[in-house]
């Protein structure tokens, strides 16, 4: 399942009891995502687990986390940056990083973007 | 079970942690580990649900203090241990003993390679019509099972939204514990934060789970 992030909803992925993750698409998972403190806090403080990545989000920004306790795997689409109008699909995908497929961070801005 | 893997809302392990340019691996005994615990999933000796009891059922104080390939070593030394694969000897020394016992049928790598790829389906023909529909108030039953469950602790008891029907899949509670598949519709249930984590929390957060339908009753 596909979450599409937008200034107003920030979707994150976690699995409280184990390690489920979309192997399929973003390999095998980080260490951080299987550890103790993310799966602990990511449902009870999201906004604070953010912080631990830089991420800040407004209080009005309403996070949604999606625990997956069972077979379904979520992947996260990040929010397009700002200037990025004309980008065709390739010099988009430059700009997802596997966090910001997992929601524990935003895509790389364009002047980020690999030349 | 109420183990020490059920960890959401827990308290005092600290920031993430996060490393820089992580490698897939950290050691190269992580990747046999890998390895093996997917190609034995392949020769279905024993089923994902029972896997993860198994890694669930090691005592709290260990499973909080391995590494996470660790736990899979020592889940798989259990389960091999209980199918008597190995004896506690064998796993002591590191050699065989004892004549190998061999799968039903041999593993092909292109096989195990399918398997980290896609996963091994779950869905399974409905043996009857879902109970609940999308835009329903149900509750998490308050249960506390000694067996397998996925029903984590922290929603249980309380009140959320059917947000989606994924479909009807193995029930794990009975394929871990009973080895039979027990298909049972699946939902997707969103909680308020505040209905989880009381009125200090953050208002602006919603949390949703997969539940299948006997952990949920109408609210």
């Amino acid at each position: 399942v596909a979450l599409e992030n937008t200034p107003a909803v920030h979707n994150m992925v976690v699995c409280t009891l184990c390690s489920c993750y979309p192997w399929a698409v973003l390999g095998l998972p980080p260490l951080w995502y299987k550890s103790a403190p993310y799966r602990s806090r990511a449902v009870a403080e999201p906004r604070a687990v953010l912080r631990d990545f830089g991420v800040e989000l407004p209080p009005q920004t309403e996070i949604r986390v999606w625990d997956s306790t069972a077979e379904l795997r979520y992947l996260v689409i990040p929010t397009r940056p700002e200037g990025t109008d004309g980008w065709n699909e390739d010099r988009l995908a430059d700009l997802v990083t596997r966090d910001s497929m997992v929601g524990t961070g935003f895509p790389k801005r364009p002047y980020e973007a690999a030349k | 079970m109420n183990g020490a893997a059920d960890m959401g809302g827990m308290h005092g392990f600290g920031p993430v942690q996060v490393e820089a340019n992580e490698p897939v691996f950290h050691a190269d005994w992580e990747k046999k580990a890998f390895a093996l615990n997917i190609a034995i999933g392949v020769a279905n000796i024993w089923n994902l649900d029972e896997f993860r009891f198994a890694r669930e059922s090691l005592p709290p104080p260990q499973y909080l203090n391995m590494s996470y390939y660790g736990l899979w070593v020592a889940t798989l030394e259990n389960m091999m241990l209980r199918y008597k694969m190995a004896t506690p000897e064998e796993l002591q020394e590191g050699r065989a003993r004892e004549p190998v016992k061999k799968a039903k049928q041999p593993v092909t790598a292109a096989q195990v390679a399918n398997m980290v790829r896609c996963g091994s389906p779950y869905e399974r023909p409905a043996p009857a019509p879902a109970k609940f529909k999308v835009g329903d108030r149900v509750r998490a039953r308050n249960i506390h099972p000694k067996t397998h469950t996925r029903l984590p602790r922290y929603v249980r008891g309380h009140t959320g939204e059917v947000v989606r029907i994924v479909g009807c899949h193995v029930f794990p509670d009975s394929n871990a514990s009973k080895r039979t598949e027990d298909p049972h519709w699946l939902y997707t249930v969103r909680f308020e934060g505040r209905e989880l984590w009381g009125p200090d929390s953050d208002p602006n957060v919603r949390i949703a789970i997969e539940a299948w339908e006997p952990y949920l009753e109408i609210a």
